[in-house]
């Protein structure tokens, strides 16, 4: 994409000889006043892809760090200090739009973020970070394979795991009145009404794909609309669409949700009755990922940290501590038992193979998703 | 020019910059917006200049979702009106030194926020909730409460939006001169025709002020389907909302909402002379 196309669109950008100067005057007033709203949009044309010595900015052991809201260790940051004698200044957050809104602006001064992996996909389509150096991250040996290879960023060359999840079914034990294994469970009749799918074009649709055997990652139009037509018609025995789950099913309004394995572990801590299943049909893994922006100003100091939890030791007390998945392969042997024995937090080898990423599909695949999923929540 | 002009244009200044730079930015923000492309990046809309999003508003498919918004929207004002025109009147003409405590008591639910109140409503309304469970005792309880229905978004609508209806009817009320309905019974009207004939016509710019107020946040309002609505209760607003919180569409969700502000230009210059009183 060049420069020129990734500029917010403004207004007195018409070349038309035809806009006479009083009309123009006008607009411009206008329009002018909405200019100081605007940001500079980011460009993803600066940089190269590969990565290139990463130093700071400003030379001082400072790092700013900004992740979500309970994700981490009590040890990870006094045991960092420690190590490194790096200041840590500790940020969060509890939406990615919330996130994304401070790093987009491109100047909140943050060193290490955590996004999805959805939008890592969005940032690398704006270029909002650097690639990594891997010549400071001695520990990316320690990834198991899958996180290496995955397709939301093959060979890390931005994004280093922190912590991943599946996107499967949450159901109350003793209301569902039947065996939730697949997607078929939305047919039993004490789902009629009172069930859900997500709010998130992609994991939606995934459902409908699924469901009718086609890869959640797909694109072809067709499938596309076949799948929109099908979650078409699963609307009629839903209750909503919503990516809040987490209330709902430990209250027991809801009795069968899509939801993220992590917002149902949280139910079932507050509420027993509340399961989980991966459905036969599959479902898809997610992953927040440590990113380090294009305008960090401490980027050697963020590789460090990267590094230090990507330690065997640091990435299991990391992952004790939040109960999620661990994509430290060095890690496993120092993982409860208790945690690493939950095929819901590790599926097996046979289950991971239905447990896709969400894949970067390309600006124009993503907009026919987003507009299937459009179709789907008015229709 | 006069000094007097001077004064007067003095006097706008402080709410001409207000509504200058948080109204009007905005406003012409989302207008571009809406001309713009969509980008699937964080810069949401980019160049070139297209009206693709106006193309994809108009689309027939949005018929329905559209048509839903007005039964909501003209079903919360006919709500307010029923409820609110008999509590006007009576604060108006039986309040006595009570007045201003009524008057209040009205606004009293804007001390907390409109949110709060509509999860209140949802933990009211669900399957366990205090009107389910009351209901059930009498045999007429729901699998589920009552939430996720049409119903029950046209009544948190007409909850949040009634005390909108209640203070102009109220002013419009103060205002009647009750002696005409004595002089309307004298002169042989019944109950029924005195109150179409006489009180009706009194206190119509109330009237149509109050459904004004009603009808417009009403009709863009998207808090109270999204919460109380399930599947199909989605409206014009929360398509909207969709299309700006899930990154979906910017240029889109632009187009609707501009699209939504001259439909309802056009209903404040349809209103007739008799509005143009109040409002």
């Amino acid at each position: 994409m060049t420069d020129d196309k990734i500029r917010i669109a403004r207004l007195w950008d018409v070349d038309s000889p035809r806009v006479t100067r009083r009309t123009m005057l006008g607009s411009m007033t206008f329009f002018a006043l909405a200019a100081c709203g605007v940001g500079e949009a980011p460009s993803n044309s600066g940089g190269s892809t590969s990565a290139a010595k990463a130093t700071n900015l400003k030379n001082e052991p400072k790092l700013n760090f900004y992740n979500w809201t309970d994700y981490i260790a009590k040890d990870t940051l006094p045991g960092f200090q420690t190590a490194t004698g790096i200041q840590v200044t500790y940020d969060n957050f509890s939406t990615n739009d919330e996130m994304e809104a401070k790093i987009a602006s491109g100047s909140a001064g943050y060193d290490l973020v955590v996004p999805s992996d959805n939008f890592l996909r969005r940032f690398l389509r704006s270029g909002l970070v650097q690639p990594l150096d891997h010549s400071l991250l001695p520990n990316l040996k320690n990834l198991e394979k899958r996180f290496v290879e995955a397709d939301y960023d093959a060979g890390n060359k931005y994004s280093v795991p922190w912590a991943w999840g599946t996107t499967g079914l949450a159901y109350s034990k003793s209301q569902i009145g039947g065996d939730v294994t697949g997607f078929s469970a939305y047919d039993l009749p004490n789902a009629q009404g009172r069930s859900s799918i997500l709010d998130e074009a992609r994991d939606g649709m995934a459902l409908g794909l699924l469901k009718l055997g086609h890869d959640p990652n797909t694109t072809d139009q067709k499938q596309i609309d076949d799948a929109a037509n099908f979650l078409l018609s699963l609307k009629k025995k839903l209750g909503q669409i919503t990516s809040d789950v987490i209330e709902p099913l430990t209250s027991g309004q809801v009795r069968l949700a899509q939801a993220y394995s992590g917002d149902a572990f949280q139910a079932r801590a507050a509420n027993e009755d509340v399961g989980y299943a991966i459905p036969a049909e599959g479902g898809l893994s997610y992953v927040d990922l440590l990113v380090i922006p294009k305008d960090a100003p401490h980027a050697e100091n963020a590789h460090r940290f990267i590094d230090y939890v990507l330690g065997a030791e640091t990435g299991a007390a990391l992952s004790n501590a939040v109960r999620y998945g661990s994509p430290n392969a060095a890690a496993k042997p120092l993982i409860d038992k208790e945690l690493l024995n939950d095929p819901l937090v590790y599926p097996s080898e046979e289950q991971l193979k239905k447990l896709p990423f969400t894949k970067d599909l390309g600006g124009d695949v993503e907009a026919k998703y987003a507009d299937a999923w459009t179709k789907v929540k008015t229709g | 020019m006069s000094r007097r002009w001077l004064k007067a244009n003095a006097l706008l200044t402080p709410t001409g910059l207000w509504l200058g730079i948080f109204l009007i930015a905005p406003l012409a923000l989302v207008v571009q917006f809406s001309f713009a492309t969509r980008d699937t990046g964080v810069a949401r809309a980019v160049l070139p200049w297209t009206t693709q999003a106006y193309l994809t508003a108009l689309d027939p498919a949005f018929l329905p979702i559209f048509g839903r918004t007005l039964v909501y929207a003209v079903a919360t004002t006919v709500a307010c009106l029923l409820l609110g025109f008999p509590l006007a009147w009576f604060i108006a003409r039986h309040g006595g030194k009570y007045r201003t405590v009524l008057l209040a008591a009205v606004l009293i639910p804007f001390w907390s926020s409109y949110l709060a109140r509509i999860y209140a409503w949802k933990a009211l309304l669900d399957g366990e909730g205090l009107v389910n469970t009351m209901l059930g005792w009498v045999g007429l309880g729901r699998d589920g409460g009552f939430l996720l229905t049409h119903g029950v978004v046209i009544l948190g609508l007409t909850y949040g939006f009634l005390p909108f209806m209640v203070l102009p009817l109220y002013v419009a009320c103060e205002r009647f001169d009750f002696r005409l309905v004595e002089a309307s019974y004298d002169l042989g009207h019944g109950r029924a025709s005195t109150f179409f004939r006489v009180v009706l016509p009194g206190v119509m710019t109330g009237v149509l002020a109050g459904s004004l107020l009603v009808l417009v946040p009403s009709a863009g309002d998207f808090v109270t389907p999204k919460l109380l609505g399930g599947v199909d209760q989605s409206t014009f607003g929360s398509v909207i909302d969709d299309q700006f919180r899930g990154g979906n569409n910017w240029p889109l969700g632009s187009a609707m909402a501009v699209l939504l502000l001259v439909l309802v230009v056009l209903v404040l210059v349809l209103r007739g002379r008799r509005g143009e009183d109040v409002l």
